[in-house]
């Protein structure tokens, strides 16, 4: 029993980072229709930004110039690394994507994935490919309860991540913009003719998903304190699958989608050999996709590819 | 019409005649390098690039290599495989049929290595791949080399280490399946193990695929079935998130690692976590003597980082391109000529000294060479704890 | 000013109007001659020439790798690139376009089968004399060829039917791997299966029946696809496609019978460039006619509107079972291709990045369209090679390209457009074209 407590909290923890991901992928292809395929690379640049700042204020409190506990500091670098990363995403849709928007969906996947192998590159370029560690910012300290060992950080990425995805729900259901974005989910043609700011909330869109992404970057490197510019591959097209698993523009979908990938993942691998994860984990998706074919939450008439 | 021809034409006549028609050519050793600078592993091109770098400044201050009394200026064809299969046969056959050089160095990983190197043996090209433990890359091919020691051996050696120094009889082992050097070693290892501890003394056997980032529930396992120690023969990157998870999992018992271990970022990465850990390598950075020392501290000083295995293996293969060309005698001018005699002498250097011990080719063109086993000390450098010879 | 501006624009636009009232004359047959022309005269004369203009050898992929490496190149690489080729191509194209429009009249009065022979011909005859010269030629023009069969394949899903499939790399593993086994178990002494069963002297005769063996296996495996596409269309399919792929590889990866993630690697030698000029050509006329078949147009009804297309008595389940087939079909000899030329394959070949390569050449040939295929394999391919010295930049400006590419037109650059054979080999003069009507309508 503690085997698959253990378990659990592992794959709480791991489905957590898909699911942040997978919520600006999700936004993004709820309320443009795009596959957002540079999302990954975004999540990959917040995390490098997350880096810089967590270097930067560490630096500038250990100078003195300001005194500051751990804990603190890295509620700041998400903060503040949310924010800067908004500005990438809405550069990305300003850049790659807009220009694209009567053109097909699949032409705008391509650009995406242009400019996710741009972001890599450029991070390779800059950077070098010395891989950086994550700055420690808060101390890990493992609790055994009965044999389940759970770390504050485990504790803090659920917590922050759980946090955010509710601060999301509410921003879409209780504000004006929120409004406009699921009036723009509803119909992408008819309601921006009703007045509704067609490039603010696209911009917006994009933006709220980067930031997400950001935090999750930020959240990947308390966690697994190695960063390198490839590390947004993999999860941008796992996000990818968890997102249109959810159904489309759902943030409930997304969300229960981003969890049950990563509660896959670490399951199948507790039960059978480990070797065999993938290849279990997505027959299971491809199970799930046969006899539900338009995910959880989706809907039948929205899986028309505008070309 | 016919008066723009007779224009084109005759500005044709007039740059032939006054291009400088024949160019001295200095004969030239050109030596290529075929390096993932992109794609997975950026970090191992660029310490190839580095080595590569550093000892082309050595062969120029020496005016270049020094063959039958003559030197010859050294060039380096470096070029980006992007860590895939078929672009590294297409750089071996670019660099070998356009930028004819003599010699190839690399790719790295065993994955380009094993088709590159069927196309350097195809035109007769000598190649040594520094990194490349997979037993395929020279089986069978006379013109293809290595410059590290093979799977098969390494996997008794940590075996042998792990039982006598600690006594243990039950091991765990993590492994990426899906990237061919941490597989065939965790092979090795278990069937090394086995054999000295009878079989199913191997309690764990897990695996996860190349850029997991989280092992959770393959430690929870590892640790759930009573092993005593954890051998991972994983890269730098997989080995800081591998140990700390462990360790937040409640592990406290020994990890054990390979060759792959011994890079700088390993420590860097790992931080506190690695302290007091083993490995088997090529050599060890700290307390490391003479021409190795010399090596890690330029390396260290020009490019700001302890050079990994990667860069010290590179810079052996250059150095031992280097004395195989410097023993040919004579350099003909007919390339083909000129590589299989490179080759030949290759086949035959004896004891070459490098900084990552001595080395003698196989017929295979394997190096006979020792492991060494490093233990990460508590201020974080590689202490030599032993070395073990074939 | 905008005198002469308007000046500068008159007199390039009359240029345009000039040489192309000057070419336009010239069939594809006359096209063809002056390649010919052009490659024998390089084969000649090109090391000579490249020397006196101070190159150091002839410029491989038509001088772009020189004149990145060494910008004082330029002028003297450029020099030999126009008189090696633009020179004698349209000198010659020009001067024997009368002949040569007769010929090709002459030819249509034939079955058109025998004109698009000769066509073909002289074209691998082009192909053939140009890629002599090297040995990095060859490969390069192999997996060119390789890149275009898989190129248009793919756009049979994503471009006619208007599917968004991530699983072409699955396929083209499937067919890789199955290919290899077949050829290795059969005529190679290998430590995985054993001794040869035949002698290697059958081998080159066997090896379409190998790809075709790669082939149908792969096709086998879009039926895991292919199924659930009853149900569900698009970004579904997606994801279900991309599902595929993983599980695709990490089958592989567990399959120590084909060297798990070591790989399979002593293929024979079988992939020469004859080889694969005429599997590329099959695929490009088999394709063609497909798309242009009622399967073509009904493919084309289903990616338009499903439901009209059923109740205009298009059988669509039929329709994508077949379409998900064929594409993965010639996904599987392109592999079994793939698998010979390099003679090595593992798992990690066939992952996200090929798949990332296959969708940037179909969005960038052009969707829908069997030249926008062979623009977009062709160009993309050798771009990837021509971009070489940039290094890591490389990875910069090709990416830059495309998305510029896909902004200003959106379905790339040759969307739409199938071959029409007949109307390609048709002679181009207005008074051989009437002469020969007849014969190319029918």
């Amino acid at each position: 029993m503690t085997f698959f407590f253990q378990n659990l909290i592992n794959a709480l923890q791991w489905g957590s980072f898909y699911a942040l991901i997978a919520l600006g992928y999700s936004m993004v292809y709820g309320i443009l229709m795009l596959f957002n395929f540079a999302h990954g690379d975004i999540f990959m640049v917040g995390a490098y930004i997350g880096f810089g700042v967590a270097t930067g204020v560490t630096a500038l409190a250990s100078f003195g110039a300001i005194v500051l506990p751990k804990w603190l500091i890295l509620v700041l670098t998400i903060i503040i690394s949310m924010f800067l990363t908004s500005f990438v995403g809405m550069l990305v849709e300003r850049l790659g994507y807009r220009p694209l928007r009567e053109a097909p969906r699949a032409s705008a996947a391509i650009t995406g994935l242009m400019i996710g192998i741009i972001l890599e590159t450029g991070n390779l370029a800059l950077l070098g490919a010395q891989r950086v560690r994550f700055p420690t910012l808060i101390k890990s300290e493992t609790y055994n309860i009965s044999g389940v060992f759970v770390t504050n950080k485990k504790i803090m990425i659920v917590v922050v991540s759980l946090m955010l995805m509710l601060a999301l729900h509410q921003f879409v259901r209780r504000t004006k913009w929120g409004m406009a974005m699921r009036a723009m989910a509803f119909d992408f043609v008819v309601v921006p003719l009703m007045g509704v700011p067609i490039n603010t909330i696209a911009a917006m869109t994009f933006a709220i998903g980067s930031a997400l992404a950001a935090a999750a970057g930020i959240l990947f490197g308390v966690a697994y304190p190695v960063l390198d510019p490839y590390m947004g591959i993999v999860f941008g097209w796992k996000a990818f699958v968890a997102a249109i698993l959810g159904g489309r523009g759902s943030i409930l979908g997304a969300t229960l989608a981003g969890f049950l990938l990563g509660f896959l993942e670490i399951f199948v691998a507790m039960i059978f050999p480990s070797t065999l994860r993938d290849l279990i984990a997505y027959s299971i998706i491809l199970l799930i996709l046969t006899f539900r074919p338009h995910g959880f939450f989706g809907e039948p008439y929205s899986a028309r590819l505008r070309l | 019409m016919r008066k723009s021809w007779v224009f084109i034409i005759s500005c044709i006549v007039i740059s032939l005649i006054f291009i400088p028609s024949a160019w001295c050519k200095t004969k030239t050793i050109k030596i290529g390098i075929n390096a993932p600078m992109t794609g997975d592993i950026p970090k191992v091109g660029e310490g190839t690039k580095y080595a590569a770098e550093m000892w082309l400044e050595d062969v120029k201050a020496a005016g270049g290599i020094a063959v039958g009394g003559k030197k010859y200026p050294v060039k380096l064809v470096i070029e980006d495989n992007e860590s895939k299969a078929e672009s590294a046969v297409k750089v071996n056959t670019k660099m070998i049929t356009e930028d004819e050089v003599l010699v190839i160095v690399g790719p790295q990983a065993s994955k380009q290595a094993i088709p590159a190197g069927e196309v350097a043996n195809n035109y007769k090209t000598p190649m040594i791949s520094p990194w490349s433990t997979n037993p395929d890359t020279t089986k069978d091919r006379p013109y293809v080399f290595r410059g590290c020691f093979l799977d098969p051996f390494q996997g008794p050696v940590l075996a042998n280490f792990i039982k006598g120094e600690f006594g243990f009889t039950k091991a765990a082992v993590l492994y990426d399946v899906a990237s061919d050097y941490p597989k065939g070693l965790a092979e090795f290892f278990k069937q090394a193990w086995e054999k000295l501890n009878g079989p199913g003394s191997v309690v764990a056997f897990e695996s996860f695929t190349t850029k997991d980032a989280d092992f959770s529930s393959q430690l929870t396992k590892i640790i759930k079935s009573g092993a005593q120690v954890l051998f991972t023969p994983q890269y730098y990157n997989e080995v800081a998130l591998i140990v700390q998870q462990a360790h937040e999992l409640g592990w406290n018992k020994p990890i054990v690692g390979s060759d792959s271990w011994g890079s700088a970022e390993t420590v860097q990465l790992c931080g506190k976590d690695c302290y007091g850990l083993f490995f088997s390598t090529h050599y060890a950075a700290a307390g490391a003597k003479g021409k190795t020392k010399e090596f890690i501290d330029r390396y260290n000083k020009k490019y700001g980082y302890v050079p990994d295995d990667v860069a010290a293996l590179t810079w052996d293969s250059l150095g031992i391109v280097k004395t195989a060309i410097e023993h040919v005698g004579k350099l003909t001018g007919n390339i083909e000529k000129d590589r299989k005699n490179v080759r030949d002498a290759m086949a035959k250097v004896k004891e070459y000294d490098g900084i990552t011990g001595k080395m003698t080719f196989t017929e295979d063109g394997d190096p006979i060479k020792c492991a060494v086993i490093v233990r990460i000390s508590n201020k974080g450098e590689y202490e030599f704890y032993k070395s073990v010879c074939p | 000013m905008n005198e002469e501006y308007g000046k500068i624009i008159g007199i390039t636009h009359s240029i345009k109007r000039k040489a192309r009232s000057l070419f336009s004359e010239v069939p594809l047959l006359g096209w063809l001659f002056g390649m010919l022309i052009a490659v024998i005269l390089e084969r000649y004369v090109g090391e000579a020439l490249a020397e006196s203009l101070g190159l150091s050898k002839i410029p491989m992929l038509f001088g772009v790798v020189m004149m990145l490496k060494n910008p004082l190149m330029i002028p003297s690489t450029v020099l030999y690139l126009f008189t090696i080729f633009v020179l004698p191509i349209s000198v010659v194209a020009r001067l024997i376009s009368g002949p040569a429009n007769r010929v090709a009249a002459k030819l249509l009065d034939l079955p058109i089968l025998i004109s698009v022979i000769i066509h073909i011909g002289l074209l691998y005859a082009v192909l053939y004399l140009w890629s002599e010269a090297s040995a990095y030629r060859v490969l390069t023009l192999k997996l060119t060829l390789i890149a275009v069969i898989l190129t248009l394949s793919l756009n049979v899903v994503n471009g006619y039917m208007g599917e968004f499939s991530c699983s072409h790399p699955g396929f083209m593993a499937l067919g890789a791997y199955a290919a290899s086994v077949f050829t290795v178990v059969l005529f190679v002494d290998d430590k995985l299966f054993g001794h040869a069963l035949l002698p290697a002297a059958l081998a080159p005769f066997m090896f379409p029946i190998a790809l075709i063996i790669g082939g149908i296996v792969a096709a086998f495996g879009a039926l895991v696809i292919a199924i659930p596409s009853f149900r569900t269309r698009g970004d579904y399919l997606a994801i279900i496609s991309l599902a595929f792929m993983f599980i695709v590889k990490s089958m592989i990866e567990n399959l120590e019978v084909v060297g798990g993630p070591r790989g399979l690697s002593s293929q024979p030698d079988l992939a020469s460039l004859p080889t694969v000029f005429i599997w590329t050509v099959a695929c490009i006329w088999v394709t063609n006619n497909f798309v242009r078949s009622t399967m073509g147009k009904a493919l084309n009804a289903v990616r338009d509107d499903e439901v009209a297309a059923n109740a205009m008595t298009v059988n669509t389940r039929r329709t994508k079972i077949t379409a998900f087939l064929f594409a993965a079909f010639w996904a599987g000899v392109a592999g079994g291709l793939f698998a010979h030329v390099l003679r090595y394959v593992n798992p990690g070949t066939f992952g996200l990045q090929k798949l990332a390569e296959v969708l940037a050449m179909v969005y960038f040939g052009g969707l829908n369209s069997v030249y926008g295929s062979i623009v977009g394999g062709v160009s993309l391919s050798m771009l990837g090679e021509a971009l070489r010295p940039l290094e890591i930049f490389k990875w910069i400006i090709i990416p830059l390209l495309l998305i510029l590419i896909m902004i200003y037109r959106p379905t790339g650059l040759v969307a739409f457009k199938e071959f029409n054979v007949g109307k390609l080999v048709m002679p181009k003069n207005k008074s051989d074209q009437r002469k020969s009507d007849g014969a190319a309508s029918g």
